[in-house]
Parts: C-alpha cells; structure tokens; sequence
C-alpha cells in the first residue's frame, strides 16, 4: 500500500543556526502512505527537520521537493503539509470545534461542510460532544486528540508530528500510538513522526530513521535497523545491546571478550579492529560446561516478561535477558550462535563500551 | 471663602505610626514566613488601600453631600445641572478668556462633554498609533525592537509637566517649530493654544500607557500559535486578525482603560497647550477646589467624574470577560 512514488524528497539538506551546523547533507525521500519515523537523541536536528519540511525554516543548502517540484521558498500556509506541534499549540480562544475548524474556514468551505467535517473528525478522535468545550478545559490526551483532528480534517497529503505523545503517560501513550497508526492507515496519509523513543519508533513506523548530530545514521525497515544495526551507536539507541570492541580474524570469525567466536560476516580483512554487538536476548544460557565461554552471575532483575542478569565472563560482563532465571552467584555457561552476532565498523565515536551495553 | 482640613496635630502623628507599623509588618513578613498565617501579611496593603483609597473617596463622598457648614444638603449635585450658577460663578472666577465655552451654556456639562469627546479622541489616536508600535516592538524578527521599547521608556523618567512644558518650547510662536518654518521661509504657524495641541500634548503623555500593555500582550503570546495558523493555510494578515488580535484583546483593553482614565481627568496640559482656551473636567475640579476654595462643589464633581469612570470601566470589563487587563479593569 506504500506507492513507489517520492512525495518529498530532501536533497543534501545543511542547516546552520549563526554557524553552529544543525543539520549536516540530509538526504531523505518519503513516499506516499508511508509511515517514516525521525529517531534520535536530543537535540540530533529531527524538529528543524521537520521544520524545514513545514516551511518554518528554510535550510541554508539543499533542496525541498514536493510532489517533484522545489517548494524551497514556499510559506508554510501554501504547503499541502499539517503540522502537530511539540506542544499541540492550540488555539487558547476558540473552542474544540472552532480549532478544528480553523483550516476550513480559512479555506472558505461551505459552513454546512465545515460542520459536517467537523463533527466527523471529533468522532474520528473519540471526542464527540466536545465540540463546545474550551480546549484548556480538556486533559492532555484530550488535547492531543484535537491537535490531531486539526491537522487531519484538512485533509493534508502529509502529516508532521513531532513528538505527539511525548507529554502522555504510559498507558495513554500506548494507546494513542495505536490509534495514530490506525488512523494512518485509514486516511491513508503519509507520516513523518519524530520521537526519540526507540519502541515507539519500532511499534508505529515503516521506516526508520536514525540521526545523530545533524546527520542520518541508517535508514531502513524497523527490523532491520534493529537486527543489522549499521554501527554501535545504532546498536546501542535502538534496543539494549551488548557491545565491545573486537578484532576479525579472518572471514567468519570474531575474538572478542578473550575468546574466538564462528560468525557469518565476510570481507572486513584480517585481524581489523571490529565493533561487536549482541541482542542480550540472543545470548543463550547454557549448562556451565557446555557454553563457548562462561560466566558468573552477578545480578537478577524482574524486568515483567523476562530476567534480565548480569553475567561476569572475565573480560566482559554481559547483560543477557532469559524467561529462565539463574540464581546469583551461580556458575552458568554462554552460547552465541554465529547469525546474531553483529560486526561493524569501529566507531570513532565516543560511546559506552563497557561490556554490558547500557540502557537505551 | 476659603475652607481647608484643619485636622488636629494627633491626627499625622497616628498617620505616621500606621505608616511605620506598616513598614515593620512587611519586615516581618519578608523575614518569618511560617508561624504566622500567611493572609496576615497582606495586612500592610490592605491598610495602605484603607489610608489611601477608602478614606479619601469616604471623605469626597462626605464633602459632595454637605455644604459648607457641613449641614446635608443634595445642591452640590442639583448646581450641576444649573448652568446659571455655574457661568456666574465661573465667569467671576476666571474672567474673559472663558468667554467662548460660557457662551456655550451649559458649563459643567460642556467641559464634561468636551473632556469626554478629547478622551475619546486621544483613546483612539493611541490606539491607533500605539498597536503597530507594540506589534513591531513585539515582533522578534525586527531587531531594533528592543531599541524602540527604551526609547519609549526613556521619556517616562521624567515628570509629565516637564515633558508638556518641553512641548510648549516647540509649538510657541516664537518656539522652535515656528523658528525652523521662518528660516526656510515660510509663514509661522500658530500652532498652540488649540483643541490639536492639547490633544498632541495628551496622546504624547498617554501613548506609553496604550503601548506597554498591548506590548505585554504580545510578547506573552505563544509564537507557535501563529506558525499553527500559518500550517493551517492562514497568511499573514489573517493570521493577525484570527489569531494575533483576539489573543491581545486583553492588552487592548487595559491599554483603554489606562489611557482613558486619566485622559478624562487630564488638567494642566489644557492650560499650558491650550493657552486657558479650553478647559477639562480635571481643570474644572481643580478649580473648584482651588480657586474657589469650594471643597463640596469640588468633591460633587470628582463623585460625577468617579462614577463615569467606574461605568465606562464596567463595559470594559464586559468586553473582556476572562478579566486578563492586566487587573486594570
Ligand atoms: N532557532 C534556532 N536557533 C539556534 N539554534 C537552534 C534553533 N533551533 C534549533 N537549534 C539548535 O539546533 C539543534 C537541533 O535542534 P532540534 O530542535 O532540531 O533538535 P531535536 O532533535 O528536535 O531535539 P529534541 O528531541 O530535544 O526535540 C539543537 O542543538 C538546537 O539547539
Ligand atoms: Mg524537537
């Protein structure tokens, strides 16, 4: 249901604030219906993004296309491109209704449709009969759920929404992230979200993509971003990884944490410096005499679904996640199998290496 | 006849001791705030209101009702309708120079209506003026912004009869206006002593009045909310008029009511620009208190003026029904 065609097209983008560089030779194409997530860590450049796309900056190098055609120096009430802000910024002196409305009435469609719209939007989002009330009247995922009326019931080819859901809790914010998906998929319109939330940028979108400081790290479909992480720094922002420095011996095999390890990884040369990571899921434990390598138990947490353990093997300790719980202290052995052990290019940049990953 | 507060020596001594009692409560206040229930410490305010708004207005009000032997009577009140008493007493007052508004009749009424109507005026020429300067002002993308809101500000250190003195030097006959048109030239203008100096005299008092409000406003306006209706396909100008006037109607509001208040009770600035061809309300009871030395008549006309203003700021208020003036209205 995604079409091949490229609705917007950004093209070497650089941004520079009074010569701090923002964003870096941003290159990204969005097709229609597609849902395509910004993900990356405060401050990496996704809102100005967004924002070049809506009109509110205009980049210092690059170009914007749309449908095929420069929109470089259009102003933003000219674009066929909603926004939903940051904060939602509704409008404090109009109604539920009359903030729906706005874009229609702007337009100058007949009042007998703007109602019709109208009403079929605050159905649409849950929120029939609250098309009186005052907008600070309502709870924040009320709000939300006007911001997202306002923006839709135009009807817009795309939909900006930067971090809709940040400002929710946890069980609303799942809720919302169905919803939002649902609605997508109904209207079918394209989507650039941003979030620096990881899960939700797995659960919601088509693609993925990963910036950090200005540039595009990886592009790709969730799972594979997830399971063939271009470098560490994916690795480590997208899921909880294992990650250390290593050394290839030669095509499909690996030393690192004081052992030799069989992988499927080809034509990185022999004995080259490799980053390594490893799922904690795709760690398996095993009976201590019959893992490639073992380790004592450190620590056990209930994390709901699963234990997550801290395993010292020397060199490295280890975050593995099992459904099965080991008892501290205990002496277990480790097995890694060849296919998810993923190699990658040393980063020169700086990250925590220290064996057992780190939350993300 | 003159008639004066011949309060007893006691009195300003209890005054003093209030104030300084006043001064060690907000000491106290600043320094202990636990201990002592906090609606306690806005006593200091609320017996500054007491001493300095109730009292006097109780004292106006006590005045307006009695003549001058301090027996009841309403005449105070019945003589402002009396043109006769008015123009006698007036002409007597103040000579010839009054001829043209005695002519008009009707005294008191004349100057209220002329005070209105000047008001009115000026109220609009601010608002007129002083909107687009807030909104540049506001406007971040405008550099010299910051530069215009001092320059505003400067002004405003000084005494406002300094300030309409000042103007005085410019429009005489002999001032520098007229000096600048003579040397080019061309034929001098008499450019005070009329309705239009008066009027630039109050506009250039009460602009910043109008100004600072609406420039409040403005700058605590969300500036996302114009990108959001920039987003939704408003251009610039509809932007402003759905978005960036409704939300500084409050500003507007308490901008009004801070220049047409004391736009109404302006004096002075009609006797040094208008050269005593014309004469406000505010001169009027100034006046009559001090001229004529006649308290009640005097305070009959502040109660008059006290409830105009109070009417005029209750459909203000109507206006603005969240009451965000600033606390003005
Ligand atoms: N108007 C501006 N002037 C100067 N610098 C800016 C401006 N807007 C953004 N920046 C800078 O650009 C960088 C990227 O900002 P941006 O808002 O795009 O980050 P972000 O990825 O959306 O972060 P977050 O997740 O915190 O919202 C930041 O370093 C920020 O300080
Ligand atoms: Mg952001």
């Amino acid at each position: 249901m995604i079409e091949q065609e490229h609705l917007i097209d950004l093209q070497h983008i650089c941004k520079d604030f009074d010569g701090t560089t923002v964003l870096q030779d941003i290159n990204l194409y969005i097709r229609r219906k597609e849902f395509v997530t910004l993900l990356g860590p405060s401050g990496c450049g996704k809102t100005t993004t967004l924002r070049i796309i809506g009109g509110f900056e205009y980049p210092s190098s690059g170009t914007v296309l749309f449908e095929g055609k420069d929109i470089g120096v259009l102003p933003p009430y000219k674009r066929k491109v909603n926004t939903i802000f940051q904060k939602y910024a509704l409008f404090p002196h109009y109604n539920v209704f009359d903030n729906i409305a706005f874009g229609l009435k702007i337009a100058k469609l007949p009042a007998a449709e703007i109602r019709q719209r109208v009403e079929g939007m605050l159905e649409l989002v849950n929120l029939k009969g609250y098309g009186r009330r005052s907008v600070d009247q309502l709870s924040g995922g009320q709000q939300q759920r006007v911001a997202i009326a306002r923006a839709l019931v135009n009807k817009p080819q795309v939909l900006l929404l930067d971090e809709p859901l940040g400002a929710l809790d946890l069980k609303l914010r799942k809720d919302m992230q169905l919803e939002l998906k649902r609605m997508q998929q109904a209207l079918g319109i394209t989507f650039l979200y941003v979030t620096h939330d990881q899960e939700e940028a797995l659960t919601m979108s088509d693609t993925v993509v990963v910036m950090r400081d200005g540039e595009i790290l990886q592009i790709g479909d969730p799972k594979s971003v997830y399971d063939e992480p271009i470098n560490a720094f994916v690795a480590d922002f997208i899921g909880e990884s294992n990650i250390m420095h290593g050394m290839m011996v030669h095509d499909e095999l690996v030393r690192f944490s004081g052992f030799n390890f069989p992988c499927v990884d080809e034509g990185f040369g022999q004995n080259q410096p490799v980053d390594v990571v490893v799922r904690p899921e795709d760690i398996m434990i095993v009976g201590e005499d019959i893992g490639q390598i073992s380790g004592v138990v450190q620590s056990v947490l209930f994390k709901g679904v699963h234990y997550e353990m801290m395993i010292d093997a020397g060199e490295t300790v280890f975050k593995v996640h099992s459904t099965i719980m080991q008892p501290q202290g205990s002496r277990v052995g480790l097995n890694i199998v060849p296919y998810n052990i993923h190699i990658m290019q040393p980063m020169t940049l700086p990250i925590d290496m220290e064996g057992g990953g780190s939350e993300s | 006849m003159s008639q004066s507060l011949n309060l007893p020596g006691w009195v300003f001594w209890l005054l003093g001791l209030m104030l300084l009692g006043m001064v060690l409560l907000a000491l106290v206040a600043v320094r202990r705030t636990n201990g002592i229930k906090r609606s306690y410490f806005s006593a200091p305010y609320t017996l500054w209101m007491v001493l300095f708004t109730v009292v006097p207005v109780l004292l106006i009000a006590y005045y307006s009702l009695t003549d001058a032997n301090g027996a009841f009577t309403l005449d105070n009140f019945k003589n402002f309708w009396d043109s006769n008493y008015s123009v006698n007493q007036l002409y007597a007052q103040m000579g010839p120079e009054y001829a043209v508004l005695i002519q008009r009749g009707t005294v008191n009424i004349g100057i209220l209506a002329y005070s209105l109507w000047m008001a009115l005026l000026c109220t609009v020429i601010c608002l007129a003026l002083g909107y687009p300067a807030a909104y540049f002002m506001a406007d971040r993308e405008i550099k010299i912004g910051s530069t215009l809101v001092v320059l505003f500000i400067i002004p405003m250190w000084m005494n406002f009869l300094l300030r309409t003195v000042a103007w005085m030097t410019l429009l005489e006959d002999q001032g520098l206006i007229n000096g600048l048109l003579k040397a080019l030239g061309l034929h001098g203008a008499q450019l005070m002593y009329n309705d239009g100096a008066v009027l630039l005299g109050m506009v250039y008092n009460f602009l910043p009045f109008m100004v600072f409000p609406i420039y409040t406003s403005l700058t605590k306006m969300d500036s996302r909310l114009l990108e959001a209706a920039q987003d939704l396909g408003a251009d610039h100008l509809r932007t402003f008029w759905r978005v960036t006037a409704p939300l500084s109607v409050p500003g507007v509001i308490s901008g009004i009511s801070m220049v047409f208040m004391p736009s109404v009770t302006t004096f002075f600035i009609p006797r040094i620009l208008g050269g005593g061809n014309t004469m406000m309300f505010g001169d009027l009871i100034e006046n009559r208190f001090l001229t004529e030395g006649n308290w009640n008549v005097g305070s009959a006309l502040s109660l008059i003026m006290m409830i105009l203003i109070l009417i005029s700021l209750s459909v203000l208020r109507k206006a603005d029904p969240e009451g965000e003036g600033g606390g003005i209205v």
